[in-house]
């Protein structure tokens, strides 16, 4: 890069300071008006070891796109980057091309989640239009056409082209210190994956991918960033395909580099990194899933130490890694935690203190720890049944008599239709919970609910106290549809179909066996006699 | 065909223009009938009585009240007595209602300031870790930092109870409470998050709230904008979901995605209220979103936590003087843990319970009374009210005859309503005593209420000697709370009697007799506290075991005798019983079938019946004498719901239609079919027959429309693919 390109800094600095001031004002939007200089990056430009020190193992993909990229004013075809999540595909691109100081208009398919948002989002950018107050929030131009957005870009494109060529020609000459801007710009679009989801992503996509051909500006990159690799996108539509561009996933090492980059204490990281490392790539490489672990679990691991700057020795780190040990199993299968404020946990604590007054501990662990009424609880358990049980043994089930025929039935069965049945259920279990009509669950929920009060329930109290009413099905059977809708909005129970009146609706039981058991000792219900095993 | 000259007594005027009218306006007005009468006709009939919102409670009650009060109109000036009555319960429950607000809005104080700092904190060092420029917070690429800034932070609010209805006002509450610290919060419900509008459509309820009524496009970026504005950016953004399983999880998902992407630029705070268990979002989230959240858990206070607050404040403490029988008691306690659950649902049979009371009891306007603090009034004003009738009511009251109080001492009613009004003062004052004792045992206040009621105090046998020697044997129920208590009380540690005895001596510091017992205990305290400190031990229950520990032993042994003699002596002297208190009716609700039956609908029952007997809410004469036979003047749909009845559980639709049309079809074609049928019905017949039988198609329409609104009622179920020409009967019976 030519000496004189390095260094106009002085100019540049000053009127982003001075846009940084008006930031301070009460509006600041209005004093602040986007110029050409907002489709840069907008921060000092870096060079190229800053870049690649930054991403570690991804030297050669930072070369590769560069080159890509080509030389300044150089027209390039559309590039696909594409690789899994959180391999650094779009801080590349975005630090590359702060580095290279290129006017670039970037647009992520997430928060532009339909056509209309994308294109007016792309177009925004390049007009340097933005949504404020003033304009009531609405975009420089109405598009939702491809054919308009082609249009409208080319349009856009011209006019900032023709601003990039003017400053480019005169007043960037007395700024040597600034690498020139060039005639370019580029589009970047992001999570362009997403795009098959949309209703007539693949038209809006096949569009994407010809819109180089169709545009003919060679003024204008097309980078595409998807998580998906360019396979899928692929169609005989007879449009240039994008040179594909792989970001691999990160090995163990570039991770360990990556984690360590940024460290106060790298001795006791590494130290850390040792321990956790390893186990956690073979569940994850993901950077940003392992640094939100990394960042609780490094806090526990320091716990015992009082000052972090030391470097620990073998046999501290050895005493760390058992203080450690416990968590990481549970880390491990854990993606989602969540955890206690202060202030709640300790109303928590009071309440567990509470318990460990009255019972056993362990117990607590196994009580339900929200609220249900009885008939609830009642009709999740003929859920559970009614999805585990194949229907027809139902009248054996919870009939006595008939209980005791299919038994004699099934130990005469010869090994052969054991077998099949093995298979069939092996199968039942792939499938998962079985799906049942409202009648059956009901019919189910009358059986046990009554067996429930007859067996277990205080109703031999009750009629001692002879109370006037009866506390009997009847009671419980009121508004039970009411609570079969509660229970489907609490993601217990699916429906399906979707018209109320068809009749022809059924439900599936979606708990697991650990909430239905823990329900059934809540009632004490034997819910274990009514399930049918193998 | 219009029975034009049949309606005998029309109720409604309003329907009989209708029936008088030409055969479509009596058609139009049926289908609206049926479903009508089973919503308001009876006490029963309570479709809409299971209604959540608390907003709705009012439709139902007003209507039972009008209705009593028509049924007591015998007195002389009834209607002055009734509307003076439905003002006394105005502010009878306003005060009631008023009470449960300020009840359950400090149980959630302490969780609303809970969120209210960790939004502050974690908001303050998103501050400080560096604020972004102008220009860097509304471009439309990410800031480039650490991987873990894509973090949503977000609470999850465990509501502890599966259904929302309690907790729709909580979370309007919260949205008030964080507004006026200085937040910005958007509140979104699980209709925003419909898989039909996706992700736009919760962006748009956002923006609406936050920005302005009307957006173009639902876009984040213009959140972003409009956070930079106007010092907005001094303050977070809050947006809470208040029940976060109903929604669709794919938009959530996608919506915590965007605003996840956008979380440095903007500090969003997310609220989610929860309604299961803390792991539920795992099961309506996606991987990707579940992970952008960083989430804190806040509990609020479970149902029956502040269903025994509501209670204390409501019952226990000086309130409106309102209370309920044993009976009423056990009945709402029951419907609250078998039925419905709801904190929300439990207040309306409150409220229920107390309109029923002043539609019921004439006397009851004497209540008024205790709402007001003053008790001189009583002589003035409320004697005043004291007619004839009135006071002739009052001396007929059951309570009233059964402790043989006569006329003669008609100047002792004022007195007898001072003692009314002060009795509970030292009932509630053990009551709460005896929940105190029952905290250590996890006993709840509701059940201890229900059997402290008891008229017959059958408790009080807990205390003969043989029950104590029983007490260990594992035979109690549930039911039996004051049994536990007392069993509890021996086992509790020292440091816990003491802590008990503390409470007590607060709680009855304004009633000196039982005070001065409380009082009486300290130094059998004190003596289990020495002999803990000699012994140097912890202070637990359980370790009864060791010989050194006799001494201890002993004292705690004394001392839990002591207590439990302190406890009887409470009860025995001063649970007076509502119900056995002269004139406790004018302040007790105690008709549990009234209260039943205006609760528990039996809706597909009533509908049943109804149809069956359509003419007994019609008023139609021709119909109601017929009895079984049906006639072409009857409802169409009860005509096919009696068809029906000769059906198994499916129908043929074309023979049903077949036996529909016979019957509407004018006899005069097959008179002879009809020859059996009484002159009379003959002659009603000929006036019915003016106009010509219906064509073809009418009757199809009507079968048609008759069919529909049985499927609409739930009583059967329209042709399945597989045998396209039969319907499935539904419900059986009633």
């Amino acid at each position: 890069m030519p000496p004189k390109e390095e260094s106009s800094k002085v100019t540049r600095r000053s009127t982003r300071s001075s846009a940084s001031v008006t930031v301070e004002n009460s509006e600041p939007i209005e004093s602040h008006t986007p110029t050409i200089d907002d489709l840069t990056f907008g921060e000092e430009s870096i060079t190229i070891d800053a870049v690649l020190s930054n991403f570690p193992g991804r030297r050669s993909q930072i070369f590769d796109f560069i080159r890509l990229m080509g030389p300044l004013d150089c027209p390039t075809l559309p590039i696909m980057i594409y690789g899994g999540a959180s391999t650094g595909k779009t801080s590349v691109v975005l630090q590359v091309l702060r580095h290279l100081n290129r006017p670039f208009v970037y647009s992520s398919c997430r928060t532009c989640y339909n056509p209309r948002i994308l294109f007016e989002s792309i177009l925004n950018q390049l007009l340097l239009h933005r949504k404020c107050s003033l304009n009531g929030y609405s975009s420089a131009k109405r598009c939702d056409k491809p054919s308009d957005f082609v249009n409208l870009l080319r349009e856009a494109l011209s006019s900032v082209i023709k601003t990039l060529e003017s400053t480019s020609g005169t007043s960037r000459s007395d700024k040597p210190d600034e690498k020139p801007m060039g005639k370019m710009v580029y589009l970047i679009l992001d999570n362009v994956d997403l795009i098959r989801d949309w209703d007539k992503g693949t038209i809006i996509l096949q569009f994407l991918f010809s819109l180089y051909t169709v545009l003919k500006m060679p003024q204008l990159g097309i980078i595409l960033i998807s998580g998906l690799p360019p396979d899928v996108y692929y169609s005989n539509m007879g449009y240039t395909d994008p040179i594909p561009l792989y970001f691999p996933e990160y090995s163990e090492e570039d991770l360990r580099q990556i984690f360590l980059r940024n460290q106060p204490n790298r001795k006791l990281y590494s130290a850390f990194l040792d321990v956790v490392l390893k186990p956690f790539c073979r569940v994850t490489r993901r950077v940003e899933e392992l640094s939100t672990t990394f960042s609780l679990l490094f806090r526990k691991f320091c716990e015992p130490l009082d000052d972090l700057g030391i470097s620990p020795n073998e046999d501290m780190k050895r005493r760390l890694y058992s203080h450690l040990k416990p968590l990481i199993a549970h880390c491990l299968n854990e993606i989602f935690r969540v955890s206690s404020h202060p202030h709640d946990g300790e109303t928590r604590g009071e309440r567990r203190q509470k318990a460990s007054y009255s019972s056993e501990n362990r117990e607590e662990l196994e009580i339900l720890d929200f609220h249900m009424s009885t008939s609830a609880k009642f009709l999740l358990l003929s859920a559970f049944l009614a999805s585990r049980n194949p229907a027809t043994l139902d009248a054996s089930t919870f009939d006595s008599t008939g209980g005791m025929d299919n038994r004699k039935r099934k130990r005469k069965a010869s090994e052969k239709s054991m077998e099949k049945k093995e298979i069939a259920e092996q199968e039942a279990v792939m499938k998962g919970p079985g799906s049942f009509p409202l009648e059956r669950l009901l019919a189910i929920f009358q059986c046990i609910a009554s067996v429930g009060d007859s067996s277990f329930g205080e109703e031999d109290e009750e009629e001692e106290n002879t109370t006037g009413y009866d506390k009997e099905n009847n009671n419980l059977m009121s508004d039970i549809l009411l609570q079969v809708s509660s229970l489907c909005d609490a993601n217990f129970l699916i429906k399906s179909g979707s018209c109320p009146l068809e009749g022809s609706i059924r439900y599936r039981s979606m708990v697991s066996e650990d909430l239905a058991q823990k329900v059934a000792k809540s009632l004490s219900f034997p819910l274990s006699k009514y399930l049918y095993r193998r | 065909m219009a029975p034009s000259g049949t309606v005998a007594d029309p109720p409604q005027c309003s329907t009989t223009d209708s029936f008088n009218s030409s055969d479509t306006a009596e058609n139009d007005i049926r289908p609206f009938f049926v479903l009508h009468k089973a919503s308001s006709g009876n006490h029963n009939g309570k479709l809409t009585g299971i209604v959540k919102s608390k907003r709705r409670i009012e439709s139902p009650s007003p209507k039972i009240a009008k209705r009593s009060e028509v049924e007591s109109v015998e007195e002389e000036d009834g209607q002055f007595f009734s509307t003076l009555r439905f003002k006394v319960f105005e502010t009878v429950w306003s005060k009631i209602e008023k009470t449960i607000e300020d009840v359950l809005r400090n149980s959630n104080s302490k969780v609303f300031s809970g969120i209210h700092d960790w939004i502050r904190e974690s908001f303050e060092s998103i501050i400080s870790s560096g604020a972004l420029k102008l220009s860097e917070a509304v471009r439309s690429y990410p800031v480039l930092t650490q991987a873990s800034s894509k973090q949503l932070l977000t609470a999850m609010v465990l509501t502890r109870n599966l259904e929302m209805v309690d907790d729709l006002l909580t979370f309007e509450e919260l949205e008030l409470h964080l507004k006026s610290q200085g937040c910005h919060v958007a509140k979104l419900s699980s209709m925003d998050f419909s898989a039909k509008s996706g992700v736009g459509g919760c962006l748009r309820g956002l923006l609406r709230q936050f920005v302005m009524p009307t957006v173009d496009v639902a876009d984040v970026t213009i959140l972003a904008s409009w956070y930079r504005e106007n010092k907005n950016h001094e303050n977070p953004v809050v947006i809470i979901v208040d029940d976060t399983e109903r929604c669709c999880g794919p938009v959530l998902s996608d919506l915590i995605l965007i605003l996840s992407e956008w979380a440095i630029k903007v500090p969003i705070f997310l609220i989610m209220g929860v309604s299961t268990a803390h792991d539920a979002p795992r099961k309506i989230l996606s991987v990707n979103a579940l992970q952008r959240l960083c989430a804190t858990r806040f509990t609020l206070s479970s149902p029956a936590e502040r269903m025994d607050a509501v209670l204390k404040a409501v019952f226990l403490k000086p309130c409106s003087g309102f209370t309920v029988s044993h009976k009423v008691a056990l009945f709402m306690r029951s419907y609250f843990l078998c039925q419905d659950g709801t904190l929300t649902s439990f207040v309306r049979t409150l409220k229920i319970a107390c309109l029923q009371h002043f539609s019921l009891e004439p006397l009851s306007i004497m209540l008024e009374h205790f709402c007001h603090d003053g008790v001189n009034q009583l002589s003035g004003e409320g004697t005043e009210l004291l007619t004839e009738a009135t006071m002739k009511h009052a001396f007929d009251l059951p309570s009233v005859t059964r402790n043989k109080i006569t006329r003669s001492t008609f100047e002792m009613l004022p007195h007898f309503l001072l003692d009314l009004q002060r009795m509970p003062n030292p009932w509630s004052i053990v009551v709460l005593c005896l929940y105190e004792a029952g905290k250590f045992d996890k006993l709840r206040l509701l059940d201890i209420f229900c059997e402290i009621l008891d008229p017959e105090a059958r408790y009080l046998k807990y205390f003969s000697p043989s029950e104590i020697v029983n007490s260990q044997s594992h035979n109690s129920g549930r039911n039996n709370v004051i049994r536990r208590v007392l069993r509890k009380l021996r086992d509790l540690s020292p440091s816990q009697l003491s802590s008990m005895l503390k409470s007590w001596e607060n709680l009855t510091a304004e009633f000196t007799e039982i005070n001065d017992k409380v009082i009486e205990l300290h130094p059998f305290m004190r003596a289990v506290e020495a002999a803990g400190q000699r012994q140097g031990l912890p202070n637990s229950p359980k370790k009864h075991a060791s010989r050194s520990n006799s001494k201890l032993e002993k004292e705690l042994k004394a001392m839990t005798d002591k207590v439990a003699t302190v406890i009887e002596f409470m009860l025995r002297e001063y649970m007076k019983p509502v119900e056995s208190v002269p004139f406790h009716e004018i302040l007790c609700f105690k008709n549990v079938d009234k209260l039943q039956s205006a609760l528990l609908g039996d809706p597909r029952g009533r509908i049943q019946l109804d149809l069956l007997e359509s003419h007994d809410i019609l008023h139609c004469v021709c119909c109601s004498q017929r009895g079984t036979t049906l006639l072409p003047s009857m409802h169409d749909t009860s005509i096919l719901y009696k068809l029906a009845q000769e059906h198994a559980d499916v129908i043929n639709l074309h023979d049903w239609y077949q036996s529909f049309k016979t019957i509407l079809i004018p006899r005069s074609s097959k008179a002879k079919q009809k020859s059996k049928s009484s002159s009379k019905s003959k002659k009603r017949k000929e006036i019915c027959e003016e106009p010509e039988a219906p064509a073809e198609a009418l009757i199809q329409a009507r079968f048609c429309r008759a069919v529909m609104e049985l499927q609409i009622t739930g009583l059967i179920r329209m042709p399945s693919k597989r045998r396209p020409d039969f319907v499935q009967r539904v419900a059986f019976g009633s």
